[in-house]
């Protein structure tokens, strides 16, 4: 009886503690055990149930693709690009086959080794070639060898309030072409509506990314050289000069509203509100605005931003879809066809252009936000023209972006260490728009040594 | 004087005479009608703001976040966090982050007390001491080792990351559970465990059947203060669960502030508030006891 | 065999197996992890390829970073601020509230009403009071007195004290619940007999209260310091440790080095410095408690 119980203890207890743990152990081997033909691929970015439309259309597309290789399988999943946990999801083997990340991590990836070599099978499809080649360069290293496939791109634009425009008796059809008029329109509608005329990203890096952004604009350049030999040039008169702008806005006209703290969802979110008159950021943001932010289409107006000076440009950005580096020949093979169908089919053949258009008008997701061409501008406005008659977006209120856009030259983000100087830089920012006193010099000089010394530990 | 002096184990620093003096009376219930209005504004006003402004539209919380419903009262809100903006899930993950690291932390403190404290075997000095050393060593530092841990459990040779495993397990190794639990059993009588061994029983026996049932409210403490961090918690699953579809309410709140509207992303914070206040309305004794016995061995 | 079998007949198996989610547990996620800290001080990893050791280069790296300077200054001020916030005030209440004939329950619910909520939800809840429009909760409020609009976290010197206001707020009940078990629990004769003395009522606080609250005012004191240094969800919700890094703690540099940059080293190098840190006081901690629950 006695060793009955004890014997029914012991085995509870085994199983209790032993089970804790064991428990854990039994979801990898799903992953390796591929013993039949059927290859298997994860792909990221699947839509969230609450975005059921685009959710639908992102499966359709899958079934189209799993029907036309019937020895691919393919699992979505919702995974979304996180720089913080990025490293640790591919060390920890829970990073889907192919992903998406943006161009400002490119570099950063391909130096770490975290991104397969797919320059074969790139150079299989038919439009390898066509790249245009400011773009292809953010996903190859320095012998040319391909880690990714560009599948969209951007340039930096001016997000403005056309109901703001109006309360403070501004045109809303003709927005600002100097810096001179953000700023005087900027403190206008400050005046008129005791908002923000002019809000500045200032944290979790994007800071240093619209300071880089006024940078270009103005015809500076964060870095210099290539490969190696790249310095930092963060204190060259430029940056100095839009800090000025920014400074003089802030505290000269007091048009900046009083909360400067803002990251990339915190501006998009107080600018659906009706708190800010005029932004900078990707030309892209509208996606956002209409399916998180829930914004009046009507108030929405965008603009390029104005360029001065020799050697200005348009800061472009855009994004990358990448494949595991811990997966099969098989399974990288997979991965870039499912990237040809899914992401780049749609600029390249009509039929799936119209496909997706379709399934994306259909569940009310915005179409037809201006991008930059991935291959040339005939090609775009190819692609464009097929599914010209499904835009939902209100264009006609973005046409001065898109009118002038492609006549910006198109600079590339700062090629090395890009988020360490975009941190860098958000101090910067952050300290001219919270201490009157700042002084500008000095805090350039102490960012450009910081990112100086990143560099060279680097 | 001295009769007085007996009797009176609960006095404090007033006594019944200084009560009776006019002047320190007023004094005295002047300062406990304000500290009642400061604790009222400042613990249950914020509560009762956010209640209100959950109700409200986002225009009328930013322009006038004092007014009562200038725009009627929008309870859409609501339903708009739970089931559009997915709280229901996350509200159901935190549930469930909770359930586990309350089970594990028990299991581990009542055996691992119960080892340490009656049965003791010639190991049970080196493990206390070890168990004692952890907490030494403050739960931050060990970070970024105890991630890489996860990331590939020596000798199991996997990853719990993305599984709840990564929440719970490591929960588990809490020591002020362990030396609570153990030193609550320190003071139970040690005859009645003799007497049992005598009559037969083994460790397990001992533990289930004499053990437990005395411990009963050193476990309401343990389970209850477990669950309320597994509330709290934010770095660690912030860190193991990059999966959206597993995040509990707390890594998921700050992201969701950049995904809906101001009324919205207010209505999901006040259901994020629910549970925890619930839990404590009902269970407030166990509480307030718990922190008297406990809380400042907690750190 | 024979010295086996009698080990599991007396129970030894029975305990080992027992001890089994302690030592599982505290083996892997607690002593391993500790150990590891110590050696990955000394390595660079980038969690793909093998670590290397680098010697003392990870602290070299942490030491010479200007932010270690920045964020020990910071984490500093924040404990330094919570203390002069956070210590006299629950001290008061608690006095107060042990005077209470009667709702004594009342005002311990409501004092600790705050703790209860989920610090995230605090800190965020917290971020929208501290809206620096004129229009913002807290410079409503402010308004009504003709006072503010106030920035609190947009400008570098109001942002930490924003930070520590909202962490007293959400850890004073404690502290006050702590102080309140401490009062009741004092010898009653001692009052009486400085009342014998002729005390009145402040004298007897300073005399008798305060005296025998000190082996408790020493503990919460060195608890507070440890806790305070942790500081992590506050700054990282809140600025981000902005404006101008004025809110960047020690943590949050861990964090950052981590999770932000991959720099795994410098984040371990950074947490064995602040564990040594912190190991001291925490040493300092057990001796008091030790003596204190002695006496």
């Amino acid at each position: 009886m006695r060793s009955t119980r004890t014997g029914v203890g012991v085995v509870t207890a085994l199983a209790v503690a032993l089970g804790l743990l064991a428990a854990c152990g039994d979801d990898d081997e799903k992953s390796d055990g591929n013993g039949d033909a059927a290859i298997t691929i994860s792909v990221s970015n699947l839509p969230p149930e609450t975005e059921a439309g685009a959710r639908d259309a992102f499966l359709q597309r899958v079934d189209e693709f799993e029907a036309a290789n019937p020895d691919i399988n393919v699992e979505p999943d919702e995974w979304e690009w996180e720089a913080s946990t990025f490293a640790a999801q591919l060390a920890g083997g829970t990073l889907p086959t192919t992903f998406e990340f943006p161009f400002t991590d490119g570099h950063a990836l391909i130096e770490r080794g975290q991104l397969a070599d797919i320059t074969t099978e790139v150079e299989g499809l038919p439009y390898a070639a066509d790249f245009n080649p400011s773009v292809i360069k953010v996903v190859q290293d320095d012998a040319g060898a391909i880690y990714g496939v560009p599948s969209a791109a951007y340039g930096m634009g001016l997000h403005y309030n056309r109901a703001m425009f109006e309360q403070a008796g501004l045109d809303p059809d003709d927005p600002p072409t100097t810096w001179d008029e953000v700023r005087q329109d900027a403190k206008a509608i400050a005046d008129a509506t005791g908002q923000a005329g002019y809000a500045e990203l200032s944290q979790d890096n994007t800071g240093g990314w619209v300071l880089t952004t006024l940078t270009y604009a103005l015809g500076g350049r964060m870095e210099d050289g290539s490969g190696d030999n790249v310095t930092a040039t963060v204190n060259n008169p430029e940056t100095k000069k839009a800090l000025e702008m920014l400074k003089a806005m802030r505290w000269e006209d007091n048009s900046m509203g009083a909360n400067f703290l803002f990251d990339w969802g915190g501006i998009n979110q107080a600018f659906a509100a009706g708190q800010i008159g005029m932004y900078i950021s990707g030309s892209d943001v509208y996606n956002s605005l209409v399916t998180e932010n829930n914004i009046t289409a009507d108030d929405y107006g965008l603009t390029v931003l104005p360029l001065e000076g020799s050697d200005s440009g348009v800061l472009g950005g855009g994004t990358i879809v990448g494949v595991n580096p811990n997966v099969s020949d098989e399974e990288r093979a997979a991965a870039v066809k499912w990237i040809d169908h899914f992401y780049m089919s749609k600029l390249t053949d009509k039929t799936a252009a119209l496909a997706d258009a379709e399934a994306l008008a259909e569940s009310d997701a915005p179409l037809g936000t201006p991008t930059l061409p991935i291959f040339d501008e005939q090609r775009l406005a190819e692609s464009d023209a097929w599914v010209a008659d499904l835009v939902n977006v209100p264009l006609e209120q973005m046409m001065s972006f898109k009118n002038s856009i492609l006549d910006q030259e198109l600079v590339a983000e700062p090629p090395v260490m890009a988020q360490e100087l975009y941190a860098e830089l958000d101090t910067v920012v952050q300290a001219v728009l919270t201490d009157r006193n700042a002084d500008i010099d000095a805090l350039l000089e102490t960012a450009n040594d910081n990112v100086e010394s990143l560099l060279d530990a680097n | 004087m001295s009769s007085r002096s007996q009797d009176s184990t609960e006095r404090t620093i007033l006594s019944t005479f200084d009560w009776n003096r006019s002047r320190v009376r007023r004094a005295m219930r002047t300062a406990q009608g304000l500290v009642l209005l400061v604790l009222l504004v400042t613990s249950v006003g914020p509560i009762l703001w956010l209640a209100k402004a959950a109700t409200s539209s986002t225009q009328d919380t930013l322009r006038t976040p004092f007014a009562l419903w200038p725009s009627g009262v929008d309870s859409e809100n609501l339903s708009t966090a739970w089931y559009q903006a997915d709280i229901s899930r996350y509200f159901t993950n935190t549930v469930w982050v909770m359930l586990g690291s309350c089970a594990v932390q028990v299991l581990v403190a009542t055996t691992g007390g119960f080892v340490l404290s009656v049965l003791r075997p010639w190991y049970a000095k080196v493990v206390t001491a070890a168990v004692l050393a952890t907490l030494f060593v403050p739960g931050v530092v060990v970070l970024v080792p105890l991630f890489l841990t996860v990331l590939h459990l020596p000798v199991f040779n996997t990853s719990l990351l993305n599984t709840y495993w990564a929440v719970w397990l490591p929960a588990g190794a809490n020591a002020f559970n362990v030396l609570l639990v153990k030193r609550f059993m320190d003071n139970l009588p040690h005859e009645v465990f003799e007497a049992a061994q005598v009559d037969g029983a083994g460790p397990f026996r001992l533990l289930w059947s004499i053990a437990l049932p005395m411990s009963k409210p050193i476990l309401g403490v343990v389970s209850i203060f477990a669950a309320l961090n597994a509330w709290k918690d934010f770095l660690w699953p912030l860190v193991v669960l990059p999966d959206v579809h597993m995040q509990p309410l707390s890594v998921r709140l700050p992201t969701i502030r950049e995904t809906v509207q101001l009324d919205v992303y207010l209505a999901a914070l006040l259901i994020s508030l629910a549970l925890p206040i619930t839990i404590f309305l009902v269970f407030q004794r166990l509480f307030l006891r718990g922190i008297g016995l406990g809380g400042a061995v907690k750190g | 065999m024979g010295a086996a079998t009698r080990w599991v007949r007396r129970g030894g198996l029975s305990t080992l197996l027992m001890s089994l989610p302690l030592l599982l547990t505290f083996g892997y996620f607690a002593w391993f992890p500790i150990g590891r800290a110590i050696v990955m001080s000394f390595q660079k990893t980038n969690l793909v390829a093998d670590p290397t050791w680098v010697g003392l280069d990870n602290f070299t790296f942490v030491l010479g970073d200007p932010r270690f300077w920045t964020s020990v200054r910071n984490t500093t001020y924040f404990t330094v601020l919570a203390l002069l916030f956070g210590y006299p005030v629950p001290l008061a209440l608690a006095v107060l509230m042990s005077e209470l004939r009667r709702a004594k329950g009342l005002f311990s619910m409501l004092a600790y009403l705050p703790v209860v909520v989920p610090p995230v939800v605090a800190v965020l809840l917290w971020r929208v009071f501290y809206d620096a429009s004129s229009t913002g909760v807290f410079n409503t409020m402010l308004g009504w007195l003709g006072l503010g609009p106030y920035p609190w976290i947009q400008s570098r010197s109001w942002a930490m004290p924003s930070l520590v206001l909202q962490a007293t707020w959400a850890n004073a009940g404690t502290t006050v619940i702590i102080y309140l078990a401490a009062l009741s629990g004092l010898p009653a004769d001692l009052y009486d007999a400085a009342e014998v003395d002729g005390a009145g009522v402040w004298r007897k606080i300073w005399h008798v209260t305060l005296p025998q609250l000190r082996g408790i005012l020493l503990i919460t004191l060195i608890v507070q310091v440890i806790a305070t240094f942790q500081v992590f969800t506050e700054p990282y919700l809140m600025t981000d440790g902005g404006p101008q890094n004025s809110t960047t703690t020690i943590l949050l540099q861990i964090y950052n080095y981590a999770f932000r940059f991959g720099n795994y080293g410098a984040a371990t190098a950074l947490s064995v410095l602040l564990a040594l840190f912190l190991a001291v006081l925490s040493a300092v901690y057990f001796r008091v408690t030790r003596s204190w629950s002695t006496t």
